[in-house]
């Protein structure tokens, strides 16, 4: 009996393991590819090289289209392309955002053709996105890389000469920002909660709190970084974080900090919507329900 | 290099497992105890680390006081160079059964993150069942994370996570009333501390009685993160060096 369930345990293990599997299982017990602190200095050595991003939106009030968790495969993409139909479709001004795990796993981000194929592939084109973990497991972070150059960013909006939002982009795709990030996000913070923007945005894949397993195994970071990061966040008035990972929409508001968490974009799920956010004085919600097939 | 390093864990795992199991399942005559009844305090130094608070270092004090043969409560307080204080409150039902013992674990924590301004606030409750060789708690616990700068009536001043699983398995090389020891744990909670349900914990620790009276302990521990993001990379380790009076 103990001899069956010995080759039973081998047998599967090695299974997962496979070049086909979507799960990357011996990245459970050990980095598998770049880790953070290194896709964070290559972040920063790109963004040094292009400059500041600073959007003039001809308007105070604009749209933020955001989804999150599409992962698409070869076959399962319709509710990301309609996505970005509803986008295009939109009256300017806008923006668009992705939370991350745009695909499921190895292999499958050529198949997001709706995103790498939409007016341009970089990082100026108004759709800004952020790396979740099916994003990078499995070493795909230098395919990653080709199309969305860099995982931690910010960038700002305007009207002319007049401020309006702050927008940063934090690398959270394997539960942790890392010592260089963090504390790249106190000095930002420190410096530009100082100059008069209307309100900062903070969006990344993971999310921050835990408060139900609706969603099985979706882990999220350790509690020390937990402390650091909320207190951090409060501390210099960010007004809202917006994050995706769990597939299943939760509001939390923390030291004033308002935590948004998406439903998925993902094909055949439960409860799969996008959101827009009308950013105006204040922000207006709007989540909106895929269509059923 | 990477998979095959990943099945031998999980075969040398499995192995231990199942040699700690037929150990204790083997009718040698001997009854299985889990130390003795008297009261005990400790202190130990700790070095820890993390990527979040960096290099830092905790002063631990234990207490541990037997009731009487069914129920025992322990108090443990740690003290961080991290501006970080935790205390915990432990009242352990226990029952004796033919082979092992059952217990039930009831704990009350508070950790003071003073750094951030944060109280961290945890319930649990767990059975668990010992062996001389094995000891598995399976739980559940509630978080409710405050902030002081906000009143209670004011909207965002804390956050609950209602419900979290605790679990714990430890193994043992030695019966756990030798003399000496090692131990292996996968684990959400340690003495200070009790992690998300997804963030687990890798400890190792070990014993030696020096006299019936002074005993000699060392642990360390690893923890990850993104263990469960497929994706895991390395965030904190802690090594804690103490001793414990028993009388």
């Amino acid at each position: 009996m103990k001899k069956i369930y010995v080759i039973a345990l081998t047998v599967l293990m090695a299974s997962c393991a496979s070049e086909d599997s979507t799960l990357d299982i011996a990245g459970m017990f050990s980095p598998n590819g770049e880790v953070v602190g290194t896709r964070f200095a290559q972040s920063m050595a790109y963004n040094d090289s292009v400059g500041e991003i600073h959007l003039d939106m001809l308007a105070d009030d604009y749209a933020v289209y955001v989804c999150t968790d599409s992962h698409i495969t070869r076959k399962a993409h319709r509710n990301l392309d309609y996505f970005m139909d509803q986008y295009i479709l939109a009256p300017m001004p806008k923006l668009a955002l992705h939370l991350g795990d745009l695909i499921d796993a190895q292999k499958n981000l050529p198949c997001a053709d709706s995103i790498l194929h939409f007016d341009g592939q970089t990082i100026y084109d108004t759709l800004f996105a952020t790396p979740g973990n099916h994003d990078i497991y499995f070493r795909q972070w230098s395919e990653y890389r080709q199309y969305f150059k860099t995982s931690a960013y910010w960038f700002d909006t305007n009207n002319g000469a007049k401020k309006l939002d702050l927008f940063i982009c934090l690398d959270s795709a394997e539960g942790t920002l890392g010592i260089d990030q963090m504390n790249w996000l106190k000095d930002l913070l420190a410096k530009k909660s100082k100059e008069g923007y209307r309100r900062i945005v903070v969006f990344t894949h993971t999310h921050i709190w835990k408060l139900d397993e609706s969603q099985g195994h979706t882990s999220n970071m350790a509690l020390e970084e937990t402390y650091e990061l909320t207190s951090l966040l409060g501390q210099y008035g960010v007004e809202v974080v917006w994050c995706g990972h769990q597939h299943a929409m939760q509001r939390v508001m923390f030291k004033n900090v308002l935590y948004l968490v998406l439903n998925a974009t993902k094909d055949k799920e439960k409860g799969q919507s996008y959101m827009i956010a009308e950013m105006g004085k204040n922000i207006n919600y709007t989540f909106i329900e895929y269509p059923k097939k | 290099m990477v998979k095959r390093l990943f099945i031998i864990l999980m075969l040398c795992l499995c192995g231990l497992w199942l040699y700690a199991g037929a150990r204790e399942s083997a009718p040698d005559g001997s009854r299985p105890g889990f130390g003795d009844r008297r009261y005990s305090i400790g202190g130990a130094a700790e070095y820890s680390y993390n990527t979040t608070w960096g290099h830092h270092g905790n002063f631990d004090i234990q207490a541990l006081m037997p009731i009487n043969q069914h129920f025992e409560m322990e108090a443990k307080l740690q003290l961080s160079t991290a501006n970080v204080y935790s205390g915990t409150v432990q009242l352990r039902p226990k029952f004796q059964l033919p082979i092992g013992e059952m217990f039930i674990e009831t704990d009350l924590r508070y950790r003071v993150v003073a750094r951030n301004r944060i109280g961290d606030i945890n319930a649990a409750i767990g059975v668990g069942y010992r062996m001389d060789y094995v000891s598995i708690t399976l739980g559940s616990f509630t978080r409710v994370i405050d902030d002081y700068d906000l009143t209670w009536h004011q909207q965002g001043n804390y956050v609950v996570e209602p419900f979290n699983l605790l679990y714990r398995i430890e193994v043992f090389v030695r019966p756990q009333n030798n003399f000496w020891n090692l131990s292996f744990m996968f684990s959400n909670v340690d003495d200070y501390q009790i992690e998300r349900m997804w963030q687990p914990l890798f400890s190792a620790g070990a014993w030696y009685d020096v006299t019936d009276h002074w005993r000699l302990n060392f642990w360390a521990q690893c923890k990850p993160t993104g263990m469960f993001h497929l994706d895991a990379t390395f965030y904190g380790a802690t090594c804690r060096a103490g001793f414990s009076y028993r009388f």
